[in-house]
């Protein structure tokens, strides 16, 4: 874009003062942390390149050799499950020249080899041969042990893959913490666990990762006001959510925002088979998970585990936002169900989904509009030093016996969002993975 | 390569200029309908088991080509229940992506047809450019080819029955699908 060449050769020098760009004592978001190229660059650095990213989920590469290829940050990797049955995931980037070595969304593969050379790679990442190997002469350290696809660390949470480029950083068990307790709800209220729907949608929006993901980590606050037509069009009038039953609970910038409503998203699929089966689930649910979260099966609710990947309870969709640059964002949606579920559920999940958030559903349709024009008013310069408010529920803290992490009374809130960026803010002023506090 | 504007068979007769005419007309006067945001009029020109799909595309090795298995992720999977709530939302005041209204264009060329086993039904083959325009910048075009199967309706009329939209874009470059393919 020509305005941000325009605005780098005016701006300061970037330096990193997060306690300027975010004040979540007092709700207030700097609105350059949407725009600014160097901001932009550092959060590749110091949050993709640092955190626990979702790759994929166990069911999308049931075999040997099954792979997809995905983004950590704006990085290619390639995620395959390996001849040791593990899944694993490297750069997708030639260690001779760097051209691509992959160029399927998903297949299933016994080497990826590059075009160029011909340098060919194991499931693993691992390099396997050249051509003309005879080429190297003794002097030419060429030493086929250290010349490997660049690899990332991965590790998994109840079928959910997650990968990390930083060998410093912590276990994802710590990363997620007690926000595991929470994902419990979906991956395991019934002992199949989950598996993910065949395929996935992509597209494009013209704006700042970090709105999509606030979305969903707490902003409840939206859905009557920008969904209104979606809801009124499905049921004739806007659901009501209720402060005293609703929470938002949140763990080292992951959260989750909730009602007890036990079927509240769930209803917007147009299925009446799905609300049956919820139903027909209940005592199941409450018997693994206890009474209170056995209501979030599929309640009024939206997650995000921190930096980027979004769900919705109830819907059944996963979606990543994989940042582009400042202002563009790819969005990635999949559909999962319990692996017991029954076979004609399948097509209940993956149509009330398109109905409702795919590109083309009735809710997600006006999402979009939002996130792309919040981003793209910041090319104003007078605009950019307007500060933005984010001060809802400052005093809603609460003391739960059950509940875990940090707990808030009432969904309608922005608690959820000012622990993502608190987390947000630590990691961008932290120089190692030492300096980043358990949230 | 494009599964779907795969020539299946190339003995298949020429059906008569008439019946052509009257089914480029009919797809001619639907995008004007979509252009026009006529949604109750084009609900119209549906069959009552429509079946409407756009199915994700994949970039798959051509070892691995697509096969649109029918149990796949998908913008659309449609039938006419699903349509009607689509276009339920879209007619609402406070559809805030409808408002200012979008400025539709939805262009169909290389239109043929076949005839099928039902002589009452033809395969028919399209392509389209669908651009939208919105506010002052907003800019969206989606290019696809179609397949659909058209049936001359008990009264005479003609109706869409299948449609399936295979989109260019494996990654979907707009924001939102507020339209029909």
């Amino acid at each position: 874009m020509s305005n941000l060449v325009v605005e780098t050769t005016s701006r300061e020098v970037p330096i990193v003062r997060t306690g300027e760009w975010v004040d979540v004592e007092n709700g207030w978001l700097d609105r350059r942390i949407f725009w600014q190229d160097d901001i932009y660059a550092l959060e590749l650095e110091r949050i993709f390149a640092r955190c626990w990213i979702f790759v994929a989920h166990d069911s999308q590469l049931p075999e040997v050799g099954d792979f997809l290829t995905s983004t950590i940050g704006q990085d290619a990797v390639i995620v395959s499950r390996g001849e040791d049955g593990k899944i694993h995931t490297f750069l997708n980037s030639c260690s001779h020249r760097g051209n691509r070595v992959c160029f399927a969304e998903v297949g299933k593969a016994r080497r990826f080899t590059c075009n160029f050379h011909g340098w060919s790679y194991g499931l693993d990442g691992g390099l396997k041969s050249v051509s003309r190997p005879q080429s190297y002469d003794g002097k030419s350290n060429f030493d086929k042990a250290k010349l490997g696809l660049h690899p990332a660390r991965v590790e998994s949470y109840k079928g959910m893959h997650f990968a990390c480029f930083d060998p410093a950083a912590p276990s994802l068990e710590e990363y997620l913490g007690d926000f595991r307790w929470y994902l419990d709800v979906i991956l395991d209220n019934d002992e199949g666990g989950i598996e993910f729907i065949d395929g996935n949608i992509k597209s494009h929006l013209k704006c700042n990762w970090k709105f999509p993901a606030e979305n969903f980590v707490g902003d409840s606050y939206h859905a009557p006001w920008t969904h209104g037509s979606a809801l009124i069009a499905m049921f004739g009038k806007a659901p009501t959510m209720r402060a005293e039953r609703s929470y938002h609970a949140n763990v080292n910038g992951h959260g989750w925002e909730f009602g007890l409503d036990f079927i509240g998203n769930a209803a917007t699929l147009n299925s009446p088979q799905i609300i049956e089966y919820l139903r027909g689930q209940e005592t199941k649910f409450a018997e693994r998970l206890g009474k209170v979260r056995s209501r979030m099966v599929g309640s009024l609710s939206s997650a995000n585990v921190f930096p980027n990947l979004s769900f919705l309870a109830g819907h059944n969709t996963f979606r990543t936002w994989n940042p582009k640059g400042p202002s563009e964002t790819e969005l990635n949606t999949w559909v999962f169900l319990n692996a017991n579920a029954p076979q004609e559920l399948k097509d209940e999940y993956r149509r009330g989904v398109m109905l409702t958030f795919s590109p083309a559903g009735v809710f997600e349709m006006d999402d979009g509009e939002n996130f792309e024009n919040c981003t793209s008013v910041n090319a104003g310069v007078v605009t950019r030093r307007q500060m933005l408010h984010v001060g809802m529920g400052l005093d809603s803290q609460i003391d739960h016996d059950e509940l875990k992490g940090n707990v808030y009374q009432s969904q309608i809130n922005e608690a959820n969002q000012r622990a993502f960026y608190q987390r947000w803010a630590d990691l961008m002023g932290a120089e190692t993975w030492a300096d980043v506090p358990v949230r | 390569m494009n599964q779907s504007g795969q020539v299946a068979s190339c003995d298949n007769p020429a059906v008569p200029i008439v019946l052509l005419l009257e089914i480029q007309q009919f797809l001619y006067r639907e995008a004007r309908l979509l252009d026009g945001e006529q949604y109750d009029e084009w609900l119209e020109l549906l069959a009552d088991d429509i079946h409407y799909w756009v199915p994700g595309v994949q970039a798959r090795y051509r070892k691995d080509v697509e096969k649109f298995s029918a149990g796949r992720m998908a913008y659309f999977d449609d039938n006419l229940e699903y349509l009607k709530i689509r276009v339920a939302r879209a007619k609402q005041p406070n559809a805030w992506a409808e408002d200012p209204p979008t400025r539709h264009f939805h262009l169909v060329g290389n239109i043929e047809v076949e005839i099928t086993e039902n002589p009452a039904e033809w395969t028919v083959h399209s392509l389209i450019l669908n651009n939208r325009h919105r506010t002052e910048n907003d800019e969206m075009e989606i290019k696809a080819r179609r397949l659909d199967l058209v049936r001359r309706d008990q009264d005479g009329s003609l109706k869409l029955a299948r449609r399936k939209v295979i989109l260019q874009q494996t990654v979907l470059q707009s924001k939102n699908i507020n339209t029909f393919l």
